[in-house]
Protein backbone atom coordinates (compact mmCIF):
# COMPACT_ATOMS: atom_id res chain seq x y z
CA UNK A 1 0.00 0.00 0.00
CA UNK A 2 2.83 2.38 0.96
CA UNK A 3 4.71 1.44 -2.24
CA UNK A 4 1.63 2.19 -4.35
CA UNK A 5 1.25 5.59 -2.65
CA UNK A 6 4.89 6.54 -3.21
CA UNK A 7 4.70 5.45 -6.88
CA UNK A 8 1.64 7.68 -7.34
CA UNK A 9 3.45 10.59 -5.67
CA UNK A 10 6.46 10.06 -7.96
CA UNK A 11 4.21 9.98 -11.05
CA UNK A 12 2.58 13.17 -9.84
CA UNK A 13 5.94 14.89 -9.30
CA UNK A 14 7.20 13.97 -12.79
CA UNK A 15 3.92 15.08 -14.37
CA UNK A 16 3.96 18.44 -12.54
CA UNK A 17 7.59 18.95 -13.51
CA UNK A 18 7.41 18.04 -17.20
CA UNK A 19 3.86 18.90 -18.28
CA UNK A 20 4.36 22.71 -18.07
CA UNK A 21 7.65 22.41 -20.02
CA UNK A 22 5.97 20.42 -22.81
CA UNK A 23 2.99 22.79 -22.98
CA UNK A 24 5.13 25.95 -22.97
CA UNK A 25 7.66 24.72 -25.56
CA UNK A 26 5.06 23.67 -28.15
CA UNK A 27 3.03 26.84 -27.54
CA UNK A 28 6.09 29.05 -28.20
CA UNK A 29 7.16 27.11 -31.33
CA UNK A 30 3.66 27.18 -32.84
CA UNK A 31 3.23 30.89 -32.04
CA UNK A 32 6.51 31.73 -33.82
CA UNK A 33 5.42 29.74 -36.91
CA UNK A 34 2.00 31.48 -36.91
CA UNK A 35 3.66 34.92 -36.71
CA UNK A 36 5.98 33.95 -39.61
CA UNK A 37 2.93 32.77 -41.60
CA UNK A 38 1.03 36.03 -41.03
CA UNK A 39 4.16 38.07 -41.88
CA UNK A 40 4.63 35.99 -45.05
CA UNK A 41 1.18 37.06 -46.32
CA UNK A 42 2.55 40.64 -46.52
CA UNK A 43 5.22 39.38 -48.94
CA UNK A 44 2.56 37.90 -51.24
CA UNK A 45 0.92 39.70 -54.14
CA UNK A 46 -1.08 42.75 -52.95
CA UNK A 47 -4.53 41.86 -51.63
CA UNK A 48 -3.72 38.17 -50.98
CA UNK A 49 -4.84 38.23 -47.34
CA UNK A 50 -7.87 40.47 -47.99
CA UNK A 51 -9.11 38.26 -50.85
CA UNK A 52 -8.75 35.15 -48.72
CA UNK A 53 -10.53 36.79 -45.79
CA UNK A 54 -13.52 37.84 -47.92
CA UNK A 55 -13.66 34.35 -49.45
CA UNK A 56 -13.83 32.96 -45.90
CA UNK A 57 -16.63 35.40 -45.04
CA UNK A 58 -18.59 33.86 -47.90
CA UNK A 59 -18.00 30.41 -46.45
CA UNK A 60 -15.13 29.29 -48.70
CA UNK A 61 -12.34 27.35 -46.99
CA UNK A 62 -9.42 25.58 -48.65
CA UNK A 63 -10.62 22.03 -47.99
CA UNK A 64 -8.65 18.99 -46.92
CA UNK A 65 -5.00 18.67 -48.02
CA UNK A 66 -2.41 15.95 -47.57
CA UNK A 67 0.22 16.72 -44.95
CA UNK A 68 3.04 16.12 -47.47
CA UNK A 69 1.48 18.71 -49.81
CA UNK A 70 1.28 21.24 -46.96
CA UNK A 71 4.96 20.69 -46.11
CA UNK A 72 5.98 21.03 -49.77
CA UNK A 73 4.04 24.30 -50.09
CA UNK A 74 5.50 25.55 -46.82
CA UNK A 75 9.00 25.01 -48.18
CA UNK A 76 8.11 27.33 -51.06
CA UNK A 77 7.01 30.00 -48.58
CA UNK A 78 3.24 29.61 -49.06
CA UNK A 79 1.80 31.58 -46.09
CA UNK A 80 -1.40 29.55 -45.82
CA UNK A 81 0.58 26.31 -45.57
CA UNK A 82 2.94 27.86 -42.99
CA UNK A 83 -0.04 28.94 -40.87
CA UNK A 84 -1.74 25.53 -41.25
CA UNK A 85 1.44 23.75 -40.09
CA UNK A 86 1.61 26.20 -37.14
CA UNK A 87 -1.99 25.32 -36.23
CA UNK A 88 -1.26 21.57 -36.50
CA UNK A 89 1.72 22.03 -34.16
CA UNK A 90 -0.53 23.92 -31.75
CA UNK A 91 -2.94 20.98 -31.64
CA UNK A 92 0.08 18.80 -30.82
CA UNK A 93 0.07 20.41 -27.35
CA UNK A 94 -2.62 18.10 -25.94
CA UNK A 95 -1.46 15.14 -28.07
CA UNK A 96 2.13 15.41 -26.80
CA UNK A 97 0.97 15.84 -23.23
CA UNK A 98 -1.23 12.73 -23.37
CA UNK A 99 1.53 10.73 -25.11
CA UNK A 100 3.97 11.74 -22.37
CA UNK A 101 1.62 10.62 -19.60
CA UNK A 102 0.93 7.35 -21.47
CA UNK A 103 4.64 6.43 -21.41
CA UNK A 104 5.00 7.60 -17.81
CA UNK A 105 2.11 5.38 -16.63
CA UNK A 106 3.54 2.52 -18.71
CA UNK A 107 6.91 2.93 -17.01
CA UNK A 108 5.21 2.95 -13.60
CA UNK A 109 3.02 -0.05 -14.62
CA UNK A 110 -0.12 1.83 -13.67
CA UNK A 111 -2.22 -0.11 -16.18
CA UNK A 112 -5.62 1.46 -15.55
CA UNK A 113 -4.16 4.87 -16.45
CA UNK A 114 -2.18 3.33 -19.34
CA UNK A 115 -5.53 2.18 -20.74
CA UNK A 116 -7.15 5.59 -20.11
CA UNK A 117 -4.40 7.57 -21.83
CA UNK A 118 -4.23 5.03 -24.69
CA UNK A 119 -7.98 5.52 -25.20
CA UNK A 120 -7.56 9.33 -25.29
CA UNK A 121 -4.65 9.05 -27.77
CA UNK A 122 -6.69 6.69 -29.95
CA UNK A 123 -9.60 9.14 -29.78
CA UNK A 124 -7.41 12.02 -30.97
CA UNK A 125 -6.02 9.94 -33.86
CA UNK A 126 -9.53 8.69 -34.71
CA UNK A 127 -10.62 12.34 -34.86
CA UNK A 128 -8.02 13.03 -37.59
CA UNK A 129 -9.19 9.97 -39.56
CA UNK A 130 -12.83 11.00 -39.16
CA UNK A 131 -11.99 14.52 -40.42
CA UNK A 132 -10.19 13.04 -43.46
CA UNK A 133 -13.22 11.05 -44.55
CA UNK A 134 -15.40 14.13 -44.15
CA UNK B 1 -4.63 43.61 -44.72
CA UNK B 2 -3.29 45.27 -41.59
CA UNK B 3 -6.75 46.54 -40.66
CA UNK B 4 -8.28 43.06 -40.83
CA UNK B 5 -5.40 41.37 -38.96
CA UNK B 6 -5.37 44.13 -36.32
CA UNK B 7 -9.19 43.91 -36.01
CA UNK B 8 -9.18 40.12 -35.54
CA UNK B 9 -6.21 40.34 -33.18
CA UNK B 10 -7.87 43.03 -31.05
CA UNK B 11 -11.17 41.12 -30.95
CA UNK B 12 -9.29 37.99 -29.87
CA UNK B 13 -7.28 39.83 -27.18
CA UNK B 14 -10.55 41.17 -25.75
CA UNK B 15 -12.16 37.71 -25.82
CA UNK B 16 -9.14 36.08 -24.19
CA UNK B 17 -8.91 38.79 -21.54
CA UNK B 18 -12.60 38.66 -20.57
CA UNK B 19 -12.56 34.86 -20.82
CA UNK B 20 -9.67 34.65 -18.33
CA UNK B 21 -11.23 37.17 -15.92
CA UNK B 22 -14.63 35.50 -15.98
CA UNK B 23 -13.16 31.98 -15.79
CA UNK B 24 -15.28 30.93 -18.79
CA UNK B 25 -12.43 30.80 -21.34
CA UNK B 26 -11.94 32.66 -24.61
CA UNK B 27 -14.15 30.45 -26.79
CA UNK B 28 -17.37 31.64 -25.17
CA UNK B 29 -16.60 35.18 -26.36
CA UNK B 30 -14.59 34.57 -29.56
CA UNK B 31 -17.33 32.64 -31.41
CA UNK B 32 -20.01 35.37 -31.00
CA UNK B 33 -17.31 38.02 -31.58
CA UNK B 34 -16.40 36.51 -34.95
CA UNK B 35 -20.04 35.82 -35.95
CA UNK B 36 -21.62 39.08 -34.79
CA UNK B 37 -18.79 41.61 -35.22
CA UNK B 38 -16.61 40.15 -37.99
CA UNK B 39 -19.52 38.49 -39.89
CA UNK B 40 -17.66 35.18 -40.17
CA UNK B 41 -19.90 32.11 -40.80
CA UNK B 42 -20.69 30.10 -37.66
CA UNK B 43 -18.86 26.87 -38.62
CA UNK B 44 -15.66 28.80 -39.50
CA UNK B 45 -15.86 30.72 -36.21
CA UNK B 46 -16.22 27.39 -34.37
CA UNK B 47 -13.07 25.98 -36.03
CA UNK B 48 -11.00 29.11 -35.28
CA UNK B 49 -12.26 29.15 -31.72
CA UNK B 50 -11.36 25.50 -31.07
CA UNK B 51 -7.76 26.24 -32.06
CA UNK B 52 -7.64 29.29 -29.79
CA UNK B 53 -9.09 27.29 -26.87
CA UNK B 54 -6.20 24.79 -27.21
CA UNK B 55 -3.74 27.71 -27.02
CA UNK B 56 -5.33 29.38 -24.00
CA UNK B 57 -5.71 26.12 -22.09
CA UNK B 58 -2.01 25.32 -22.65
CA UNK B 59 -0.99 28.80 -21.46
CA UNK B 60 -3.28 28.96 -18.44
CA UNK B 61 -2.85 25.41 -17.20
CA UNK B 62 0.95 25.71 -16.91
CA UNK B 63 0.71 27.68 -13.65
CA UNK B 64 -2.15 25.54 -12.25
CA UNK B 65 -0.23 22.27 -12.86
CA UNK B 66 3.04 23.67 -11.48
CA UNK B 67 1.33 24.96 -8.34
CA UNK B 68 -0.46 21.67 -7.67
CA UNK B 69 -4.10 22.81 -8.12
CA UNK B 70 -4.79 20.42 -11.00
CA UNK B 71 -5.85 16.86 -10.16
CA UNK B 72 -4.02 15.13 -13.02
CA UNK B 73 -5.41 11.64 -12.35
CA UNK B 74 -9.02 12.85 -12.38
CA UNK B 75 -8.23 14.75 -15.60
CA UNK B 76 -6.73 11.67 -17.31
CA UNK B 77 -9.76 9.50 -16.50
CA UNK B 78 -12.39 12.09 -17.44
CA UNK B 79 -10.61 12.98 -20.70
CA UNK B 80 -11.77 9.58 -22.02
CA UNK B 81 -15.32 10.94 -21.80
CA UNK B 82 -14.62 14.48 -23.08
CA UNK B 83 -12.60 13.28 -26.10
CA UNK B 84 -15.39 10.83 -27.06
CA UNK B 85 -17.88 13.70 -26.89
CA UNK B 86 -15.61 16.23 -28.65
CA UNK B 87 -14.87 14.01 -31.67
CA UNK B 88 -18.61 13.25 -31.97
CA UNK B 89 -19.53 16.94 -31.62
CA UNK B 90 -16.93 18.15 -34.14
CA UNK B 91 -18.06 15.52 -36.65
CA UNK B 92 -21.69 16.54 -36.14
CA UNK B 93 -20.78 20.24 -36.55
CA UNK B 94 -20.06 19.58 -40.23
CA UNK B 95 -23.66 18.47 -40.75
CA UNK B 96 -25.69 20.72 -38.39
CA UNK B 97 -27.10 23.92 -39.91
CA UNK B 98 -25.77 27.29 -38.60
CA UNK B 99 -29.13 28.41 -37.09
CA UNK B 100 -29.29 25.24 -34.99
CA UNK B 101 -25.68 25.79 -33.84
CA UNK B 102 -26.52 29.42 -32.98
CA UNK B 103 -29.56 28.35 -30.97
CA UNK B 104 -27.55 25.74 -29.01
CA UNK B 105 -24.88 28.41 -28.46
CA UNK B 106 -27.50 30.80 -27.08
CA UNK B 107 -28.71 28.12 -24.63
CA UNK B 108 -25.10 27.41 -23.64
CA UNK B 109 -24.65 31.13 -22.85
CA UNK B 110 -27.67 30.99 -20.55
CA UNK B 111 -26.14 27.99 -18.72
CA UNK B 112 -22.84 29.89 -18.40
CA UNK B 113 -24.65 32.96 -17.03
CA UNK B 114 -26.47 30.78 -14.46
CA UNK B 115 -23.16 29.10 -13.56
CA UNK B 116 -21.46 32.51 -13.07
CA UNK B 117 -24.16 33.57 -10.60
CA UNK B 118 -24.40 30.31 -8.66
CA UNK B 119 -20.86 29.20 -7.80
CA UNK B 120 -21.18 27.69 -4.33
CA UNK B 121 -18.73 27.42 -1.45
CA UNK B 122 -15.59 25.38 -1.31
CA UNK B 123 -16.72 22.40 0.81
CA UNK B 124 -14.29 19.50 1.05
CA UNK B 125 -15.37 15.84 0.75
CA UNK B 126 -13.38 13.93 3.35
CA UNK B 127 -13.44 10.40 1.79
CA UNK B 128 -13.54 8.92 -1.71
CA UNK B 129 -16.13 6.30 -2.69
CA UNK B 130 -14.70 2.78 -3.35
CA UNK B 131 -14.22 3.23 -7.14
CA UNK B 132 -12.45 6.60 -6.81
CA UNK B 133 -10.37 5.30 -3.90
CA UNK B 134 -9.34 2.28 -6.02
CA UNK B 135 -8.19 4.66 -8.77
CA UNK B 136 -6.38 6.93 -6.31
CA UNK B 137 -8.30 10.02 -7.44
CA UNK B 138 -8.22 11.89 -4.12
CA UNK B 139 -5.70 14.63 -3.44
CA UNK B 140 -4.67 17.46 -1.16
CA UNK B 141 -5.66 21.10 -1.29
CA UNK B 142 -4.94 24.26 0.69
CA UNK B 143 -8.06 25.31 2.58
CA UNK B 144 -9.06 28.91 3.39
CA UNK B 145 -6.94 28.80 6.54
CA UNK B 146 -3.84 27.90 4.51
CA UNK B 147 -3.75 24.33 5.85
CA UNK B 148 -3.12 21.43 3.43
CA UNK B 149 -6.12 19.09 3.70
CA UNK B 150 -6.85 15.78 1.94
CA UNK B 151 -10.03 15.59 -0.15
CA UNK B 152 -11.99 12.69 -1.56
CA UNK B 153 -13.74 12.18 -4.89
CA UNK B 154 -17.11 10.47 -5.51
CA UNK B 155 -19.51 9.57 -8.35
CA UNK B 156 -17.07 9.08 -11.22
CA UNK B 157 -19.73 7.56 -13.54
CA UNK B 158 -22.07 10.57 -13.07
CA UNK B 159 -19.21 12.99 -13.74
CA UNK B 160 -18.15 11.05 -16.83
CA UNK B 161 -21.66 11.23 -18.35
CA UNK B 162 -21.70 15.02 -17.95
CA UNK B 163 -18.17 15.15 -19.42
CA UNK B 164 -19.43 13.46 -22.61
CA UNK B 165 -22.03 16.24 -22.86
CA UNK B 166 -19.29 18.85 -22.27
CA UNK B 167 -17.21 17.26 -25.04
CA UNK B 168 -20.10 17.27 -27.54
CA UNK B 169 -20.78 20.96 -26.78
CA UNK B 170 -17.07 21.77 -27.17
CA UNK B 171 -16.73 20.10 -30.57
CA UNK B 172 -20.08 21.42 -31.79
CA UNK B 173 -19.74 25.05 -30.63
CA UNK B 174 -15.98 25.68 -30.45
CA UNK B 175 -15.96 26.39 -26.71
CA UNK B 176 -14.08 24.78 -23.83
CA UNK B 177 -17.39 24.02 -22.04
CA UNK B 178 -15.59 24.80 -18.79
CA UNK B 179 -18.85 25.72 -17.04
CA UNK B 180 -20.22 22.20 -17.67
CA UNK B 181 -16.94 20.54 -16.67
CA UNK B 182 -16.68 22.48 -13.41
CA UNK B 183 -20.34 21.71 -12.68
CA UNK B 184 -19.64 17.98 -13.14
CA UNK B 185 -16.58 17.95 -10.88
CA UNK B 186 -17.85 20.41 -8.28
CA UNK B 187 -21.51 19.32 -7.89
CA UNK B 188 -21.40 15.63 -8.85
CA UNK B 189 -17.88 14.51 -7.92
CA UNK B 190 -17.49 16.88 -4.94
CA UNK B 191 -14.02 18.10 -5.83
CA UNK B 192 -13.05 21.43 -4.20
CA UNK B 193 -14.03 24.36 -6.48
CA UNK B 194 -10.44 25.56 -7.03
CA UNK B 195 -9.34 22.02 -7.97
CA UNK B 196 -12.38 21.65 -10.28
CA UNK B 197 -11.55 24.94 -12.06
CA UNK B 198 -7.84 24.09 -12.49
CA UNK B 199 -8.58 20.51 -13.62
CA UNK B 200 -11.25 21.75 -16.04
CA UNK B 201 -8.77 24.22 -17.53
CA UNK B 202 -6.25 21.43 -18.02
CA UNK B 203 -8.80 19.11 -19.67
CA UNK B 204 -10.16 21.82 -21.97
CA UNK B 205 -6.96 21.65 -24.08
CA UNK B 206 -7.40 17.96 -24.89
CA UNK B 207 -11.16 18.34 -25.44
CA UNK B 208 -10.75 21.29 -27.81
CA UNK B 209 -7.70 19.64 -29.41
CA UNK B 210 -9.79 16.58 -30.31
CA UNK B 211 -12.40 18.82 -31.98
CA UNK B 212 -9.74 20.99 -33.66
CA UNK B 213 -8.05 17.94 -35.19
CA UNK B 214 -11.36 16.89 -36.81
CA UNK B 215 -11.80 20.43 -38.24
CA UNK B 216 -8.14 20.66 -39.40
CA UNK B 217 -8.17 17.23 -41.06
CA UNK B 218 -11.47 18.10 -42.76
CA UNK B 219 -9.93 21.36 -44.08
CA UNK B 220 -12.57 23.43 -42.27
CA UNK B 221 -10.11 25.78 -40.53
CA UNK B 222 -9.71 29.18 -42.21
CA UNK B 223 -6.06 29.98 -41.49
CA UNK B 224 -6.43 33.72 -42.21
CA UNK B 225 -8.91 33.87 -39.32
CA UNK B 226 -7.58 31.15 -37.00
CA UNK B 227 -3.92 32.29 -36.93
CA UNK B 228 -4.41 35.90 -35.69
CA UNK B 229 -7.25 34.76 -33.42
CA UNK B 230 -5.11 32.05 -31.75
CA UNK B 231 -2.29 34.54 -31.13
CA UNK B 232 -4.66 37.25 -29.89
CA UNK B 233 -6.65 35.04 -27.54
CA UNK B 234 -3.43 33.65 -26.04
CA UNK B 235 -2.09 37.17 -25.43
CA UNK B 236 -5.42 38.30 -23.97
CA UNK B 237 -5.68 35.24 -21.70
CA UNK B 238 -2.13 35.75 -20.41
CA UNK B 239 -2.89 39.42 -19.69
CA UNK B 240 -6.17 38.45 -18.01
CA UNK B 241 -4.49 35.85 -15.77
CA UNK B 242 -1.89 38.47 -14.70
CA UNK B 243 -4.60 41.04 -13.87
CA UNK B 244 -6.91 38.49 -12.20
CA UNK B 245 -5.30 38.52 -8.72
CA UNK B 246 -5.58 42.33 -8.55
CA UNK B 247 -9.25 42.82 -9.47
CA UNK B 248 -12.47 42.24 -7.60
CA UNK B 249 -13.96 39.54 -9.84
CA UNK B 250 -17.11 39.42 -7.70
CA UNK B 251 -17.91 43.01 -8.67
CA UNK B 252 -17.36 42.19 -12.36
CA UNK B 253 -19.56 39.08 -12.24
CA UNK B 254 -22.77 41.02 -12.93
CA UNK B 255 -21.08 42.63 -15.95
CA UNK B 256 -20.05 39.19 -17.28
CA UNK B 257 -23.59 37.88 -16.79
CA UNK B 258 -25.03 40.88 -18.68
CA UNK B 259 -22.57 40.26 -21.55
CA UNK B 260 -23.50 36.55 -21.63
CA UNK B 261 -27.22 37.37 -21.68
CA UNK B 262 -26.75 39.91 -24.51
CA UNK B 263 -24.80 37.30 -26.51
CA UNK B 264 -27.54 34.72 -25.82
CA UNK B 265 -30.23 37.14 -27.06
CA UNK B 266 -28.28 38.09 -30.22
CA UNK B 267 -27.35 34.48 -31.10
CA UNK B 268 -30.90 33.30 -30.36
CA UNK B 269 -32.33 36.08 -32.54
CA UNK B 270 -29.97 35.20 -35.41
CA UNK B 271 -30.96 31.53 -35.08
CA UNK B 272 -34.68 32.33 -35.20
CA UNK B 273 -34.17 34.55 -38.27
CA UNK B 274 -32.12 31.85 -39.98
CA UNK B 275 -34.52 28.95 -39.45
Amino acid sequence: MENAKSATAEEDRILRDWTPRILRTILIVSSIILVIGIAATAAQVPGYYVRRFYAVKHGHVQGSEKFATLVAHMRHGDPRSIMTIGLYILTLVPLARVAFTFFLFLKERDYIFVAATAYVLAGLIFGVMLGRIG
Amino acid sequence: MLTIVAGLFTLAIGAGFVGALSGLGGGVFIVPGLVILAHVPMHIAVGASLISVVATSAGASVAFVRDGWTNLRVAMILECATVTGAVTGAYMAGAVSPPILEMIFALMMLQSAYFSLHKHGDEIQSHSDPLCARLGLGGKVLDDAGVMRPYGVVNLPGGAVLMVVAGVLSGLLGVGAGAVKVTAMDYLMKLPLKVSSATSNFMIGVTAGAGALVFLARGDIATVVAAPVALGVTAGALAGSRVLPHVNVGALRILFVVILLLIAIEMGWRALNGI
